[in-house]
């Protein structure tokens, strides 16, 4: 039997991902304040979660496609964009019937991410300001 | 073609010898078309290559050009990154001494980049011989070119791997 060994961790992450990926986790983490004998609160700077709200203004659009498999996008919208089977299914079909779906609507940076990782899947994403 | 798991996150292939021949061959192409010149290729390949970013359906405003800059600068990384995939999957298949079955493990990110992979190729196949729906649909003895219906079998090829690869995921209420 042959083992592909050297395609363990073969995922490269060139420094204008890295950018891009660290960029967008920073944006996601909330930090908990927690004092003894009170209950732990998240600490977070109101004035940039309303900024951040505000900037979320890019919505991601998978557009239909002849040569995609049904199966495959629910893949796809599942292993990028975390939903489950019921929303990915929904999604998909939408994009089956409509010709487009709107599947996400994000910051500019997070939107960017997002549609380079369904085109990496191969999935016609683009990106458009709401 | 089979695919099993093996356990959380490990997934092992088995190709018949005609399989892995074909997927071999698959990889060849696949290899020579990410290493293509963007510039060089036609609008369609271009077009899939790079993304679009657009604001109320216009893409050429001057300040979405760093997004559109930033989009197809990894896209172009992405393209190296699966040409190293194509060279180990072919360099393992000219190593192995087993071929029928030829049997491959893989980890569960190596399974998203394969399946990713093939179905780039099924993309660029369409995107060349510009197949449309209807050829998709059309029972391969009615479509008269040749290249097309060459195209629509490996098209149709490759998605039953990928479907191998990915078990039932619709849900169906």
């Amino acid at each position: 039997m042959s083992k592909v060994e050297s395609m363990r961790g073969a995922k490269i992450l060139t420094p204008r991902r890295r950018d891009i990926e660290a960029a967008v986790a920073q944006r996601s983490m909330v930090t908990v304040a927690a004092k003894p004998g009170t209950q732990a609160l998240p600490d977070i700077d109101v004035e940039k979660s309303l900024k951040e709200a505000f900037a979320r203004g890019w919505s991601v659009i998978v557009w239909n496609d002849p040569v995609n498999l049904m199966d495959y996008v629910v893949y796809v919208f599942k292993a990028v964009l975390k939903m489950n089977e019921q929303d990915a299914s929904r999604h998909m079909w939408e994009v089956h019937q409509k010709g487009k779906s709107v599947v996400a609507l994000e910051t500019r940076e997070r939107s960017e991410l997002i549609v380079h990782r369904l085109r990496g899947f191969g999935l016609n994403a683009t990106m458009e300001q709401a | 073609m089979t695919c099993e798991q093996i356990d959380l996150g490990h997934w092992r292939l088995s190709f018949t010898e005609p399989e892995a021949g074909f997927l071999i061959a698959v990889m060849a192409r696949l290899g020579k078309q990410y290493q293509e010149d963007v510039v060089r290729m036609p609008p369609s390949l271009r077009a899939y290559w790079q993304g679009t970013i657009t604001r109320g359906g216009v893409a050429d405003k001057d300040d979405l050009k760093e997004s559109q800059e930033v989009l197809a600068e990894a896209r172009t990384e992405l393209r190296a990154e699966r040409l190293v995939l194509v060279e180990t999957w072919m360099r393992e298949f000219e190593l192995t001494e087993e071929r029928n079955p030829w049997k491959v493990e893989i980890s569960s990110a190596e399974r998203d980049e394969f399946v990713a992979m093939l179905n780039d190729r099924r993309m660029l196949v369409a995107l060349e011989l510009g197949i449309t729906e209807e050829d998709m649909e059309a029972d391969l003895g009615r479509i008269s070119n040749e290249a097309r219906r060459a195209g629509v079998l490996e098209i149709d090829v490759l998605g039953h791997f990928i479907l191998v690869m990915l078990g039932p995921q619709i849900y169906r209420p």
